[in-house]
């Protein structure tokens, strides 16, 4: 048995056999969308498809759903709004743990560093797009068995079992809201710092949201951290497994790095301007400017 | 004009016999030391030189397939030399070509700059008077109200007649246009239709000596030179600048149209290097959605 010949080795051998490729036998293949022309012809020409008399050949056709004097169909059932107001929903694209861990082994993503949205989107893999009611990331359950890493991370949503994967590991997560400026300023950072603009406020969660951010059982950013240590605890004694102690990890101070609630990047306070040029912060010195960003 | 197209087969035909020949070992041998030094195939490696045996660390190399390999040639002298074997990205010169990417590359440098300016006036646009040209009834003949309808071939205008200016200007994504290239590349690689040369420098201005060595080589009447610089050697700027269909272009200037126009194509080992260097970019990187946003339709 002679070793398989691979891919490309037979269109080469087939190349060699056939003539010079050049301008002169060049054809499109077969099956390509041809422009329809106007035919002059017996069957293009004459009415040109559109039959004789009457409302084909004229054009004028009934609006859609019109059943020449009967009660339309569409008129006989009262109105059931399933999709009000979808389109105005908060949408969190998914994220498994799966491709998390496969973002993490490919070094896509730096373990050492507390990880954000601004990281997963400059892995280029993740797609987000605020512009069609994208709020962040939704972090679930695919590949749950096979979550080995240790992370901090912070996303827009999750599950328990997705928290409880992660805490296992000795990890710890956060879910934090981001308002739809924050979001556009996440995902392409470096087009921001271009435009030269002083980083915004974060702004809070909206009515519907606060409940969810507010609470200690999704590790929500505006959740009392003694709660959170609290529900840690409950959920180790859930599922079943003994806590990592925080404390005396050597990542303590990554493991527990946190954003102010008024933070967008980690490290980089809102006010700042980042001169991504010259590599140069510039910070505000009137006290007005700083209130107004500390608010 | 008949005659050159006579001879240009005629060469097609001695060229493809080579081919024959030299197919089995240059598909089967893979290592660099099975050198196939049959008489009818290629002459010996010249011995007063050193041979460039160096494979060069090829970058981004794919699981399943291995790199091509090629001769490396030189234009000193006006017989065919060898002077080392290089090897070849089979991501940019391996690839199963896609023809129709390749028609669809033609077919977009032809059309992009065009513009047709046929055109045909339409009834409104004719000359002439709007009054009715005869009664309607009473005297035995058609129907009439206007001498410019389309039915009246002289004094009418045209239906559905061209008009001017229409462009034919359309954009072909970045993809497609790699696509195109790595499969014209490769098309060239595959027919022995690429050579590759240390450099572009000959020894002589003289046009005769461009003209022989492309003679004795075989490699058809027309041939393209591709070197990284815009600015090439003295000797053969002067030796082909009267020969129309021997021409010299920078790598950014290489493109499918002028691949395909000319029979051969020969690179420097330069050019091969900066070549790989920029599609393997475009391969490989990541910002797609970002490079693709221009060519969107429905923006």
């Amino acid at each position: 048995m002679g070793l398989k010949p691979k891919m490309g080795d037979l269109t080469v051998q087939m190349l060699r056999a056939l003539p010079r490729i050049g301008l002169y036998n060049l054809k499109p293949i077969l099956g390509m969308p041809k422009l329809s022309k106007r035919g002059r012809g017996q069957h293009g020409g004459d009415k040109h498809g559109c039959g004789n008399k009457g409302s084909g050949q004229r054009q004028n056709i009934m609006r859609p759903g019109y059943e020449t004097g009967n009660q339309p169909f569409y008129l006989l059932f009262g109105n059931e709004p399933y999709y009000y107001r979808h389109h105005l929903r908060r949408q969190y694209p998914p994220l498994s743990l799966l491709q998390l861990q496969t973002l993490i082994d490919t070094d896509r993503i730096d373990v050492d560093r507390p990880i954000d949205l601004a990281a997963i989107c400059a892995t280029g893999v993740y797609r987000f797009f605020p512009n069609i009611k994208h709020f962040g990331i939704n972090l679930t359950d695919e590949g749950i068995d096979n979550f080995k890493a240790k992370v901090n991370i912070e996303v827009q949503w999750t599950s328990e079992p997705v928290i409880a994967a992660i805490e296992r590991n000795g990890g710890t997560i956060t879910t934090a809201y981001y308002d739809p400026h924050s979001l556009f300023i996440l995902k392409d950072p470096l087009k921001f710092f271009e435009r030269g603009e002083a980083i915004p406020r974060r702004m809070i969660p909206p009515q519907d949201a606060i409940m969810f951010y507010t609470d200690a059982k999704n590790r929500g950013y505006l959740a009392d951290p003694e709660k959170i240590s609290w529900e840690r605890f409950v959920l180790a004694q859930k599922y079943g497994y003994t806590l990592p102690k925080l404390e005396e990890d050597p990542d303590y101070e990554m493991l527990t790095e946190r954003k102010d609630p008024r933070q967008i990047f980690y490290g980089l306070e809102p006010g700042w301007v980042i001169n991504h040029h010259e590599k140069v912060i510039l910070k505000p010195k009137d006290n007005e400017l700083r209130e107004y960003y500390q608010q | 004009m008949m005659n050159l197209r006579i001879l240009n087969r005629l060469r097609g035909s001695v060229v493809n016999v080579l081919r024959a020949s030299r197919f089995s070992s240059s598909v089967e041998g893979t290592g660099a030391k099975e050198i196939n030094t049959e008489p009818n195939s290629r002459p010996i490696i010249d011995p007063d030189v050193n041979p460039l045996m160096k494979t060069r660390e090829l970058k981004l190399l794919p699981k399943f397939s291995e790199p091509r390999q090629a001769w490396i040639e030189t234009l000193n002298c006006i017989d065919d030399k060898i002077i080392g074997l290089t090897t070849l990205h089979p991501e940019v010169f391996g690839v199963g070509p896609r023809i129709d990417m390749i028609h669809l590359n033609v077919k977009w440098q032809r059309n992009i700059r065009y513009v047709s300016f046929a055109h045909a006036k339409t009834r409104h646009e004719m000359p002439g008077t709007r009054r009715k040209p005869r009664p309607q009834k009473g005297l035995g003949m058609s129907r009439h109200g206007d001498l410019r309808s389309p039915l009246f071939t002289k004094t009418g205008g045209v239906a559905h007649g061209p008009r001017s200016p229409t462009p034919h200007f359309f954009v072909l994504s970045i993809w497609e246009r790699i696509i195109g290239l790595t499969s014209t590349l490769s098309i060239k690689h595959a027919q022995d239709d690429l050579h590759i040369v240390d450099s572009l420098d000959i020894p002589t201005e003289n046009k005769g000596y461009i003209q022989d060595l492309v003679e004795a080589r075989k490699w058809g009447p027309s041939v393209l030179m591709v070197d990284v610089p815009d600015l090439m050697p003295r000797n053969i700027t002067v030796a082909t600048d009267e020969i129309k269909h021997i021409n010299l272009m920078p790598v950014y200037g290489l493109n499918v149209y002028s691949m395909l126009k000319h029979d051969t194509l020969i690179l420097t080992v330069d050019a091969v290097k900066r070549i790989e260097e920029k599609i393997l970019y475009q391969l490989n990187r990541i910002d797609k959605e970002k490079v693709c946003g221009k060519f969107e339709i429905d923006q």
